[in-house]
């Protein structure tokens, strides 16, 4: 199986999802009005604090907007390529379904975790780019290329991060079969993700900053165009990226030896 | 009037057994808004770092807020009474109910209180957990007449977020997919029901439109109430005016949406 076998199968998967989001026009507008609904949710909030104190955690409020900015680009591109798919994983592990994904011709967990693609996730990450854009030029910021280039790759880490997250979080239902609610909790995590890391303290400092990484997998790279390039964040970023990975491949196959299917 | 208690009474225990089967789900939920309780009080502390008021209040007074605002949701929120109700219309099984002499809105709303019986009790135990490490931020009032109004206030909260959902659910007598509406709805809420942020931290011209709003009665009024953030009786009795006003509309905009939808159903099978 070559990189390119994998790209065929991908690209006929997207073009699959968005043969069938055109299909429902209404549906898709509607969705993306939801996700941007939520997004401005988000920056709301930011204002309305800021309206009544100058800095939090010694960020002020376009750095924080740059900050939630990221850490909305991220989540869309999760939503957009991965969320559909390792959503319904555990329900199709719950009802047998899995089975369609044990014929196919490729890595199972490549299979079950991009099949869908969600065109309302990946347009609002152009409104997320564009708040991360604004909010460098209200910073005054002049960014190079390679900054971008070292935002970019940390911003693609911080979505296999949060992907590993995910398919960790839907892994046990090949043990407990009903993992519903558990994405809730991924949600409430990745709240974290738009607060900066310099307001954690203690115990929190060690469980959201060192023990999950959602906390520096925004403020890395929001940090990267506001501070500049610094290798130790890119490093960190890379090695935390390589090792959650890890995990999730090593969970999701031990789980795989796991799976009797359900249906008849 | 007791055979029609008799009768809701035998919807409100059904709806209570099948509540206590998701009694973990429901505690896991209860759990996670914890864990949001603690972005609430990483946020929200590093922001009054150097201030010692943030709109008037202290943070001891806002962390109450947020903590009570969670209580009174699990006691009170409406949680996926829209999609039940979506989910009974397109499968026909409100069929049932059209042969019966059974009040459709009467007999959801006897769930609705049974479910929110299962969930306010469950969200006690992450409160008595979490109580030693909250109690030293937690400021409550202690005028006796705040929790006089509250009664009223929780009650028509209760019947806002309840009439809501149920005017959701019935727009699937025009829609096949309500999600959309519903998640877009719910992002309203959020926001000018105050779960975001207190709406007294709005500018005031924002602050006084969303007053006017039924999103204000459906949570923020109550907990505002009961956390000490609202303390003019006088605007407080007119406010309960205007949340009376809210239930009023709403209810009867979910008994239009009613007999307006079933002309457009049809029941199909035995």
């Amino acid at each position: 199986m070559t990189i390119a076998h994998y790209a065929r199968i991908w690209f006929t998967s997207a073009r699959y999802s968005i043969v069938r989001t055109l299909m429902f026009r209404g549906d898709f507008l509607v969705w993306s009005l939801v996700e941007l609904f939520w997004m401005s949710v988000n920056i709301l909030m930011v204002a309305v604090i800021y309206q009544h104190t100058s800095t939090v955690a010694g960020w002020s409020q376009y750095e924080m907007m740059l900050l939630v900015g990221t850490s909305m680009l991220i989540q869309r591109f999760l939503m957009g390529f991965f969320w559909s798919s390792i959503f319904e994983m555990g329900r199709n592990i719950r009802t047998g379904h899995f089975d369609f994904f044990l014929a196919q011709p490729g890595n199972l967990m490549f299979m079950a975790t991009t099949r869908k693609l969600d065109p309302d996730g990946l347009i609002n990450s152009v409104v997320a780019g564009g708040l991360v854009l604004y909010s460098a030029h209200q910073l005054g910021l002049h960014p190079s290329v390679a900054d971008f280039l070292i935002y970019g790759f940390m911003v693609f880490c911080g979505v296999i991060i949060h992907y590993s997250i995910l398919v960790l979080s839907i892994s046990p239902a090949f043990w407990i079969t009903s993992a519903q609610g558990i994405e809730g909790g991924y949600f409430t995590l990745s709240e974290f993700s738009r607060l900066p890391r310099e307001a954690f303290r203690g115990v929190a400092n060690i469980a959201f900053v060192w023990l999950l990484p959602v906390v520096v997998v925004s403020n890395a790279p929001a940090s990267t165009l506001i501070h500049g390039f610094k290798l130790a964040n890119v490093l960190w970023i890379a090695v935390i990226t390589a090792v959650w990975l890890g995990a999730a491949v090593f969970v999701f196959h031990r789980g795989l030896r796991r799976y009797s299917s359900a249906s008849s | 009037m007791l055979a029609t208690f008799t009768k809701y009474y035998a919807a409100f225990t059904v709806g209570l057994q099948s509540n206590l089967v998701y009694r973990v789900n429901f505690a896991v939920r209860g759990f996670f808004s914890f864990f949001h309780l603690i972005v609430v009080f990483i946020l929200w502390s590093a922001a009054y770092a150097g201030n010692p008021a943030i709109g008037g209040f202290s943070f001891g007074q806002t962390l109450t807020y947020f903590v009570a605002l969670i209580v009174v949701q699990f006691m009170i929120g409406a949680f996926n009474e829209d999609y039940q109700i979506s989910e009974e219309i397109r499968n026909g099984l409100i069929n049932q109910f059209l042969l019966k002499p059974i009040n459709y809105f009467a007999y959801r709303f006897s769930i609705y209180v049974s479910a929110r019986l299962v969930t306010g009790l469950l969200i006690i135990l992450p409160v008595v957990v979490t109580y030693p490490l909250l109690k030293d931020y937690l400021v409550l009032p202690h005028d006796w007449w705040r929790f006089a109004l509250a009664v009223p206030a929780l009650l028509m909260s209760a019947l806002i977020q309840f009439g809501i959902a149920y005017c959701f659910g019935m727009l699937s007598f025009w829609f096949l997919e309500i999600q959309g509406f519903v998640i877009l709805s719910m992002a309203v809420e959020t926001v000018l029901g105050g779960q975001i942020f207190p709406l007294d931290l709005l500018p005031p011209w924002l602050y006084d439109v969303s007053a006017c709003l039924p999103y204000y009665y459906q949570m923020y009024f109550p907990v505002a109430l009961l956390t000490g953030r609202l303390n003019d009786f006088e605007v407080i009795l007119a406010m309960l005016r205007i949340q009376l006003f809210w239930v009023v509309l709403i209810l009867a905009l979910g008994q239009l949406l009613w007999r307006r939808g079933l002309r457009l159903h049809t029941a199909v099978g035995g």
